[in-house]
């Protein structure tokens, strides 16, 4: 009786310390904005090593040294938001160590080794980059350069376990495995068996290319600013074709990232179906409807900055008419993916609308259409790619107008592929509606593959109609770029918020409930506020970052000019 | 370089502003927690309606299939021109006013089956507490009918509940458990309404597989998979139900139960 007593008293003194405050922000407000900018951080000095080192081996193996300098200039970067990342991290844990200690408690409890090996991971990854940075131009010749390489290899390597165990950490929270109830004890779960839980590897790919994406387009919005404050039209080119690269790596992965996406949706609706229907069709369903629009922002701007982007090749002129049309395909295509579907309405909306779905709209705002519409302006983005591509190259390998014709069939197929599969769908059960979601994905991945390969082969000693006029693009075009990264910026920030949001008011889904004043998930309006507050601060601190990356390389153009003056 | 500089920031702001603002115009639901549900002896219809509005849209997840209007039947709106529930649940069944036809479809939603639709309804009255289904049924009735739901017919015991049995209270410190925690597997089957579905020894219906001789097809470990994580692998010919059996029965037992119950099915050779 005695022992049940103190227990109980025990439990009660444990919950009552389960949470603390923060002062005027609130405790959630302050855990969101800590996490939110540490995950940009550290998504961006995950992203922009990854091409970093491929520009180098471009640069290595290309004998171009364009690439390696470009490759240097990424690295630069890094060296603060490096340090920017692992303060606004020592901020989170302290935040969730003193607002959330239960759940913190909880937590450690299961993955203490793995949050050791995090740690020693980061600051093997932190000297990595130090070496490799400050090593460039001691490691610059023969096979010195090639160990410089994988140095670059490394720290990717480094970067991605790091990753890989963060995310292992919050994908727990949102699908711990079955067996684990709310009386398990946490210290008898093994860490494997929690590490491996449904959706990290989804999430592990999904933020992988994520991550890529937006390295990019921050690396673009870094060079859109420095060629907005070029003095030189030898440095206006530099930094155009620097903002032209990130541009297209972002543009790049952002193709591949639906899939990915996807993949994540169907392991959600696997783990746990009615936290799939909360997430698309419960109190989150508008959320999509917001992304539907900001992804036709990127479609839209990333394309206008590739039709600008013209204008600034011999050649161009000839493909300049066709914009029009992608244009009204993109249009079309941002509208029916915008389309609501199932909305949380009361029985007066309901009534009021003749049906839980709109009379006419509500054929668009299913799967089926809104499938065949990303497909659609995934092929029209690509053949804007290809546009620009050939703008100042003429073919003339003798079978160059045979192959320029299948690649228009390849299009052509891959269109009737996705319209057929997306039109059928309407006439099929769920289940097998979304197997076609997987043939019109292969579809337009096939096309972009094939024609690709064509296109290469194609381009073997094309006469050239004119070297590209790097450094003369209007100052729209760059601005293009700045709403291209704040774009990516937010968007994130809200697919965060939808994957954790989903838990509602759950700390670990169906384990361990949230029962803090904040347990409630707010709606999307005021979520959206908070995003961007933490896109601010993130952008704010960035263009900190670069002003910094700017004042290095100012001191070092000194140094060469008077080596006298170092350290003056 | 300042207007350049100027220019930029309003670009930044300027975006941030707009999609901040669309968020903020398009409709705002907030999920809240689930919160004390009392019902009191004086209940009044219009407080029973808004009670079973709420678990209705919220923890009863009957939007999830209903609200569609294509996995089951449209409850709110009409359904093929016969109106909404309340106009029509007293002519489903010969003998059954719509209050009891309600109840049945709620505790036993394979006696009655709409034809067109599979019968893939979980029982609710083992998901939901007394207060919480007779709330819902006068939310239904109000759709169209009368409301004649009164206080009289929850039971006493029984008149106040939380509208989530899933949850757990404060995290962490246990879930209720079937049976009052019993590990008579019999009792554990018969609180968990397992038969609704499956057949064992000779009782309960076919919907889904017939455990009689599961024990031959599964073992204990196999079978506590199968109750923890029912997608993990779906019984041959059982493809289109897939997903239908509840989640929550692993969260609802505890772990002597679980095991009991696995230990006595993989016995039914």
């Amino acid at each position: 009786m005695t022992h049940d007593l103190l227990l109980a008293l025990q439990a009660a003194a444990d919950t009552s310390h389960a949470y603390g405050e923060f002062p005027l922000l609130g405790a959630r407000q302050w855990i969101w904005i800590t996490a939110e900018v540490h995950l940009m951080f550290a998504a961006f000095v995950l992203g922009v090593p990854m091409f970093a080192v491929v520009t180098e081996a471009i640069g290595i193996f290309g004998h171009d040294d364009r690439y390696d300098r470009l490759s240097k200039e990424f690295t630069r970067l890094l060296l603060v938001a490096y340090s920017a990342t692992a303060i606004w991290g020592t901020m989170l844990v302290f935040a969730l160590s003193t607002l959330y200690p239960r759940f913190w408690a909880y937590l450690t409890a299961i993955f203490a080794p793995s949050m050791w090996l995090y740690a020693a991971l980061f600051l093997i990854e932190s000297f990595t980059l130090y070496l490799y940075y400050y090593g460039w131009d001691r490691w610059k010749k023969g096979r010195a350069k090639l160990w410089h390489w994988t140095l670059g290899i490394l720290l990717n390597v480094w970067g991605t376990i790091v990753m890989f165990i963060a995310n292992s950490w919050l994908t727990y929270m949102m699908s711990p495995p079955r067996d684990i109830t709310p009386t398990t004890d946490p210290t008898t779960i093994k860490l494997w068996h929690a590490i491996s839980n449904a959706t990290w590897m989804p999430i592990n790919v999904h933020r992988l290319i994520a991550n890529v994406v937006f390295g990019g387009a921050i690396v673009g919005a870094y060079a859109s600013y420095r060629f907005l404050a070029a003095r030189t039209d030898e440095e206006r080119a530099h930094y155009d074709w620097m903002g032209y690269v990130g541009n297209f790596i972002a543009m790049s992965a952002l193709i591949v990232l639906p899939f990915a996406g996807y993949w994540l949706g169907r392991e959600i609706y696997q783990y746990d179906q009615s936290m799939g229907i909360t997430m698309m069709g419960g109190f989150m369903s508008w959320l999509w409807v917001i992304q539907a629009f900001l992804i036709a922002v990127l479609f839209l701007t990333g394309n206008y900055y590739l039709w600008i982007g013209m204008g600034r090749i011999p050649g161009a002129e000839r493909f300049q008419p066709y914009t029009k049309y992608l244009l009204i395909v993109l249009v079309l295509g941002a509208i029916v993916w915008g389309t609501p579907h199932t909305m949380i309405a009361d029985s007066k909306e309901l009534a009021a609308m003749g049906g839980s779905h709109h009379p006419f709209l509500g054929a668009l705002g299913v799967m089926s259409a809104k499938n065949t519409a990303v497909n659609l302006m995934i092929l029209t983005t690509f053949l804007s790619f290809l546009l620009y591509r050939r703008a100042n190259k003429r073919p003339v390998v003798p079978w160059a107008r045979t192959g320029t014709l299948i690649q228009a069939a390849m299009f052509a197929i891959a269109a009737a592929i996705v319209l057929f599969y997306g039109i059928r769908g309407y006439f099929v059960e769920a289940i097998v509606r979304i197997g076609f979601s997987v043939y019109q994905v292969l579809a337009v991945l096939s096309c972009i593959l094939f024609v690709t390969v064509i296109d290469v082969l194609m381009a073997r000693g094309a006469q050239s109609l004119g070297t590209i006029q790097w450094g003369k693009m209007p100052p729209r075009s760059q601005y293009a770029l700045f709403i291209l990264a704040v774009t990516f910026t937010w968007l994130m920030g809200l697919m965060g918020f939808a994957r954790s949001g989903i838990r509602q008011y759950w700390h670990v889904w169906q384990v361990m409930q949230d029962t803090s004043k904040y347990a409630a998930t707010p709606a999307l309006g005021y979520a959206s506020k908070m995003i961007s507050l933490c896109v601010l601060i993130f952008l704010s601190l960035v263009a900190f970052v670069f002003w910094l990356g700017g004042l290095a390389e100012k001191s070092t153009y000194v140094a060469e000019k008077g080596p006298g003056h170092v350290g003056h | 370089m300042w207007a350049t500089n100027l220019k930029i920031v309003g670009i930044v702001l300027g975006t941030l502003a707009v999609y901040t603002l669309i968020a903020n115009k398009i409709p705002q639901v907030q999920s809240e927690v689930p919160q004390t549900l009392t019902l009191g002896a004086n209940v009044t219809p219009e407080q029973l309606v808004a009670a079973g509005e709420k678990v209705f849209n919220g923890i009863g997840g009957c939007t999830t299939c209903h609200g569609l209007g294509t996995r089951a039947p449209n409850l709110l709106t009409d359904e093929k021109g016969t109106g909404p529930i309340g106009a029509r649940c007293g002519k489903r069944e010969a003998g059954k006013n719509c209050k009891q036809y309600l109840y049945e479809s709620l505790d036993q939603p394979t006696a009655y089956i709409v034809a067109g639709y599979q019968p893939i309804m979980p029982v609710m009255t083992k998901q939901l507490s007394p207060p919480q289904i007779w709330a819902v049924i006068a939310f239904l009735e109000s759709q169209g009918g009368t409301i004649d739901v009164t206080a009289s017919d929850i039971p006493a015991t029984s008149s106040t509940s939380t509208t989530s049995t899933t949850s757990t209270g404060s995290g962490g410190g246990g879930g209720a458990a079937f049976a009052g925690g019993s590990t008579d597997p019999k009792a554990i089957i018969q609180a968990a309404g397992c038969l609704v579905c499956h057949k064992l020894d000779g009782q309960g219906q076919t919907i889904a597989p017939d455990l009689t001789h599961v024990g031959s097809r599964r073992d204990a470990e196999s079978i506590r998979k199968k109750i923890l994580d029912p997608m993990s692998s779906i019984a041959k010919g059982y493809e289109k139900l897939a997903g239908i059996m509840p989640k929550t029965f692993g969260t609802m037992m505890n772990a002597s139960q679980l095991e009991a119950l696995a230990q006595f099915l993989a016995a039914h050779k």
